[in-house]
């Protein structure tokens, strides 16, 4: 009988140490027990002593020990052993003992946690907060170069004009227009490439077609970000269901399902619930208009209150675009004080995320930084969605602080009696504000204070960690 | 082995918690020139801790975080005389914290393959065993080189 062969994949998140230790220990352990052993490194400076298709077709056994993703899709149908890197850099000769007396689970697709080793369920599976934030930031991360580049170039295209889009209008710019175009472009996918990589996170490369339409008609619907957030996990959950009960299928149809039954159903599924749960937000959005107007000459304080609220709730989906709206239509009929209050609360959001970044630098990381300096641009242009990466990391919290901030530069602005006969263009319509003084006093007191509650929120979460860790 | 230098390793300290040894490396790694903000470091190491324990075996610890607030990668090595706790895979207090510090921005090849050859090396028990009973910075360096320098 010749040699027994194992082939393994070590990483750990900061592929640092632990990934080489366990390579180590591992080839260490192969040694002593008389068996081969080719072990793939997962590092910081990418993945190294590869494993071919070949060599994993010859192994005996995997061993995965790895607290990030080593691509297990590989190992479909070998016997395989799937525990934290840490197992791997203290038990590597009962690792290797267990793939030399065959008692390895044979791997199949998604399923690993419930039927390889016992230790294994209870110490890979980190807590369900952790793993939701963790596709909710594959999710944002993913978007955010979507935001920034679409944002920007639709803000520069208001420097020509606020209506210079627009081909009736006399400040019409050709230019300006296809700037306006291509980052409108640029921002009509963020809500859609949201969804897709949630969906991406949760279940591999089969959730990213269907995250993809979840999102498209959360967007195209009305449904907004939040919209986008309930299409991607829907989606990947969808997948792992249809993981789950396609699993009994023979494996001769391996292909199949990746290529067709997947997207095929997938797409169907995801398609027909958000199709049923876009409509009932569009329900409540149009009463929400109807409410608002009549709204009118309700005291300041509670109108700046709602519309500050609502502005910052989704920013830019459909219960800010009920405010925004509202704001529009009265505009066209003469009053300019509403939209005024509007345009500051759309204002604010962006505005709090690049105070916080600028006053709290230290709690933020440096993607969010530069995020946060860009919102200083898109805040000062009237584009919300500039904040939403930051509230979509954790919007129970953020989106309140938001609507706070929103709701006091509302209410300044309506005490303030500001007249805004612009629809758009943030600070870029201050020659033709009345108040422009008040209106800016108002939007950045509203900024600098939720800026200041973000802020001390973030530095108590690292407060919490470090002091949790010193506990621990 | 510009990476492991005398001046980074401690061989008498006293330390009693896990906080204590962060900020003692946070400090070393100040005033070497290694990095510019205590804060970070420290921040960092809890961070790293956080995910899970960096102790191992034997009482030895590998603490290590990349920031941008580290200039150079760079080793720091503190040996302390009594056990600290660490929430080790084995249990053991820790007496060895070989500390590796990592720049956010691309470090250069040579250096993290330094880094992870020598987090491979601390897997074999004949160097722990070496390297808990040696008594001066000069024995360290040396036992480190010679070991790396056969692998």
């Amino acid at each position: 009988m010749s040699k027994i062969k194992i082939v393994a994949a070590t990483g750990c998140p900061t592929g640092i140490a632990h990934t080489f230790m366990a390579a180590e220990a591992l080839e260490q352990a192969a040694k002593k027990l008389g068996v081969e052993i080719k072990v793939e490194t997962h590092g910081q400076v990418g993945i190294e002593n590869t494993l071919t298709k070949e060599e994993i077709r010859q192994a005996d056994g995997v061993i995965i020990a790895a607290d990030k993703d080593v691509q297990a899709e590989r190992f479909v149908g070998k016997p395989v052993i799937d525990v934290p890197v840490a197992h791997a850099i203290k038990d590597a000769e009962k690792l290797i003992q267990t793939i030399i007396d065959g008692k390895a689970t044979v791997y199949k697709a998604k399923k690993q946690e419930s039927d390889t080793t016992e230790n294994t369920a209870s110490t890979s599976g980190s807590s369900i907060g952790r793993q939701v934030y963790k596709h909710l930031m594959n999710g944002v991360s993913h978007m955010l170069p979507f935001v920034v580049g679409g944002g920007v170039l639709i803000a520069v295209s208001f420097l020509f004009g606020i209506y210079s889009a627009d081909p009736n209008h006399e400040s019409y710019n050709a230019f300006a227009a296809m700037l306006k175009n291509i980052g409108g472009i640029g921002f009509g996918l963020m809500v859609p490439i949201l969804a897709a990589y949630i969906a991406e996170s949760i279940a591999k490369r089969p959730g990213l077609v269907v995250g993809f339409i979840g999102g498209m008609i959360a967007y195209t619907g009305g449904a907004g970000f939040l919209g986008g957030i309930v299409a991607g996990f829907i989606g990947g959950y969808i997948i792992l269901l249809l993981g789950k009960l396609l699993s009994g299928l023979p494996k001769s149809l391996e292909g199949l399902k990746a290529i067709f039954l997947y997207p095929v159903l997938g797409i169907f599924l995801v398609g027909t619930l958000m199709t049923f749960l876009v409509n009932p937000m569009t329900t409540i959005n149009e009463a929400m208009m109807d409410f608002l107007s009549g709204f009118q000459d309700a005291n300041p304080i509670l109108l700046g209150l709602i519309v500050g609220s609502m502005s910052a709730f989704d920013m830019g989906g459909p219960v800010n675009k009920a405010a925004y709206v509202t704001g529009t239509a009265l505009l066209s009929e003469g009053n300019f004080y509403f939209m005024a209050g509007v345009s500051a609360a759309c204002i604010t959001p962006p505005l709090v995320t690049a105070f916080a970044v600028l006053f709290f630098k230290k709690y933020f990381n440096q993607s969010e930084r530069n995020a946060g300096l860009v919102n200083f641009i898109l805040g000062s242009t009237h584009i919300t969605e500039g904040a939403i990466p930051f509230a979509a990391k954790n919007p129970i919290v953020v989106i309140p602080i938001l609507m706070i901030a929103s709701s006091i530069s509302a209410i300044l602005t309506y005490l303030f009696g500001v007249q805004v006969p612009a629809p758009h263009g943030g600070f870029l319509v201050l020659p033709v504000v009345t108040g422009a003084v008040q209106w800016l006093i108002a939007i950045l007191s509203g900024s600098l204070a939720g800026a200041f509650l973000y802020g001390l929120y973030k530095k108590r979460e690292a407060q919490k960690e470090r002091s949790a860790e010193i506990a621990a | 082995m510009e990476a492991i230098s005398f001046e980074n390793i401690r061989v008498n300290e006293n330390i009693h918690s896990q906080l204590e040894a962060f900020n003692r490396i946070a400090e070393l790694a100040i005033s070497n020139g290694i990095a510019n903000s205590k804060p970070a470091i420290v921040d960092g190491l809890l961070g790293r801790e956080a995910e899970s324990t960096t102790g191992f075996m034997d009482g030895f610890a590998i603490p290590h975080t990349k920031s941008s607030e580290i200039k150079k990668p760079s080793v720091i090595i503190l040996k302390s005389t009594n056990g600290i706790e660490w929430n080790s895979l084995d249990g053991s207090p820790v007496r060895f914290i070989i500390s590796l510090l990592v720049p956010e921005e691309d470090a250069g090849t040579t250096h993290l393959t330094l880094l992870s050859s020598l987090s491979r090396i601390l897997i074999r028990s004949e160097v722990r065993d070496q390297l808990i009973n040696a008594s001066s910075a000069s024995e360290i360096v040396e036992i480190l080189s010679s070991v790396m320098k056969n692998t």
